[in-house]
């Protein structure tokens, strides 16, 4: 989670709120009769080409999928670019790059929406092809993944010139914010197994402030002899929450502002692999334990746009898989709700663990005269995108519990407002991949802190993290698919 | 990108700081705190939040 912070502008975290809750507040037109948001463009699952592209409501059919898809782009990108005004960026190089990282990655989704590579099992006889890879249609994150891998490797001149619009931190806030209300509805047909996850989710706080901090802090500090400054901001980079969790430390413990952005840019590689690597394992190992997958993408993968991404391409190759050998069809989104439950309580955290580790310093290890350390940071550093997720969640909720019989149409008015989750999710991935230079990494030396990240996170946070996930969500089921 | 390259030499030139105690007890304790606390954890969940 980066803080994204401009130099006098409004924060990405808010503007993510906003942004997120203007999205989800439109697609509530639906449960008073007015399709707000229904020309958003959705993506089928294609042989042919022409038949991709469909706007969500059929409402608004005669616009074509084209048509849907180009409202799509000028309307997110009058959002966004207003948003990008409120960052103090520089709004015509936001625009330019904007438009290149919407393209790239909305067409990395149309291509990994081909039959061939997304079909499930089950469907193969409707798409009359007799093999797909059963990526199902989320195969178009991990496209838009490579395909800004390779931007970001091999064009790092257009990186740069985009720079302005490679704000994956940004993207996967507002996706969050949006997705509550999707949980939210997922949660009111299933109540008592979204407490479960949610009370089981809070494993997480400890395991990653207690457990991995304290291991990863000892590990760079004893046997790689980091001096304290390298090794606490390192630590709450790998355990917490990547990137602002590495940031807040170094604030509190007033390291130098190059620290941060340094392990910053390790995080975000090693985040990379990650998603590359867990999603596969989970769905060739943990497809008979769902959920055990889901808390383990929350756990084990660092920032949050790698972790809900892990989350969601895991929910699709389990479910896919789950069909495949079990015959069993398990609803969508209960793995990703479990990882983005899981990341939101580390989340939260990251103040309260920055204010502890200020008064350790400043009374303990580095004391300065006159210096005092308040409690307001606590607020200051919690992630502000969290009450978005948190208000668009218990809204449908509360809808849901409250009027029974206007939870189908909260259910459509979340698939609309879920389009445009899809896009904030799959741009995500294309930036994420665009920002990871393996190259720049290993030409600035940065060997020591790398050995530090691979000894802890593949030797010991993956696994410790497997192994909790386990202990509290195994046996836990996501409800079937009504036939 | 220099002060980035001068950082990676500081990293293969650093000097060795040793653990205080202080350090150390942050270590202990978070360690301590965190296995007791999943274990009463694990309890409350299956206790009163079950998965079915």
């Amino acid at each position: 989670m980066a803080t994204g912070q401009a130099a006098h502008g409004v924060s990405e975290d808010w503007l993510s709120v906003w942004i997120g809750l203007f999205i989800f507040v439109l697609s509530l037109g639906v449960l008073v009769g007015a399709d707000v948001l229904g020309w958003g463009v959705a993506t089928a699952v294609w042989t042919d080409l022409g038949k991709a592209l469909v706007p969500v409501s059929k409402a608004y059919a005669g616009l074509g999928g084209i048509g849907a898809l180009v409202l799509t782009y000028l309307f997110l990108l009058v959002v966004m670019t207003i948003g990008a005004t409120a960052l103090r960026a520089s709004v015509g190089k936001f625009v330019a790059g904007f438009t290149f990282v919407f393209w790239a990655s909305y067409i990395c989704w149309i291509v990994g929406s081909w039959a061939y590579l997304a079909a499930t099992a089950d469907r193969l006889g409707a798409y009359k092809i007799s093999w797909s890879l059963s990526l199902t249609a989320e195969a178009g994150f991990l496209v838009a993944l490579v395909a800004g891998l390779i931007v970001g490797n091999l064009f790092p001149g257009l990186v740069e010139a985009t720079r302005e619009a490679i704000r994956p931190e940004w993207y996967i806030k507002t996706a969050i914010v949006i997705l509550g209300g999707f949980l939210g509805v997922t949660a009111a047909e299933k109540l008592g197994l979204a407490t479960a996850v949610m009370f089981r989710g809070l494993c997480a706080i400890i395991e990653a402030y207690l457990i991995y901090w304290a291991v990863v802090y000892f590990v760079a500090r004893r046997y790689f002899g980091l001096s304290r400054e390298w090794a606490a901001p390192l630590a709450s980079g790998i355990s917490i929450c990547g990137v602002s969790a590495a940031i807040a430390t170094a604030s509190a413990i007033k390291a130098r502002p190059i620290v941060p952005i340094v392990i910053s840019s390790l995080v975000v590689v090693f985040s990379c692999v990650e998603l590359l690597i867990l999603p596969f394992l989970a769905s060739a190992f943990l497809y008979t334990e769902p959920m055990v997958a889901g808390g383990w993408m929350g756990l084990a993968v660092k920032t949050d746009g790698a972790a809900v991404a892990s989350g969601a391409i895991t929910d699709a190759l389990i479910r896919a898989k789950a069909l495949a050998v079990q015959g069993v069809k398990y609803q969508d989104g209960w793995m990703v709700g479990t990882t983005t439950t899981v990341k939101v309580f580390i989340d939260i955290f990251i103040g309260v663990w920055a204010f502890i580790l200020a008064v350790i310093w400043t009374s303990a290890i580095d004391r300065r005269p006159g210096e005092r350390v308040s409690p307001g940071q606590i607020w200051e550093r919690f992630p502000k995108f969290v009450i978005g997720y948190v208000v668009t969640f218990l809204v449908v909720l509360l809808i849901g519990l409250g009027a029974p019989a206007l939870l189908p149409k909260a259910k459509a008015a979340m698939g609309e407002a879920n389009v445009f989750r899809g896009i904030f999710f799959v741009m995500t991935f294309f930036t994420i991949g665009a920002l990871s230079n393996f190259r720049k990494l290993w030409q600035e030396g940065l060997g020591k802190l790398a050995a530090v990240y691979v000894v802890c996170l593949f030797g010991f946070i993956i696994w410790v993290g497997l192994l909790v996930s386990w202990i509290f969500f195994h046996g836990m089921k996501p409800p079937l698919v009504s036939p | 990108m220099a002060e980035r390259r001068r950082m990676g030499d500081e990293l293969t030139r650093m000097k060795h700081e040793p653990l205080l105690d202080v350090e150390k007890k942050l270590i202990g304790w978070s360690l301590i705190t965190g296995v007791i606390l999943l274990g009463i954890l694990v309890w409350i969940s299956y206790t009163f939040f079950p998965a079915d």
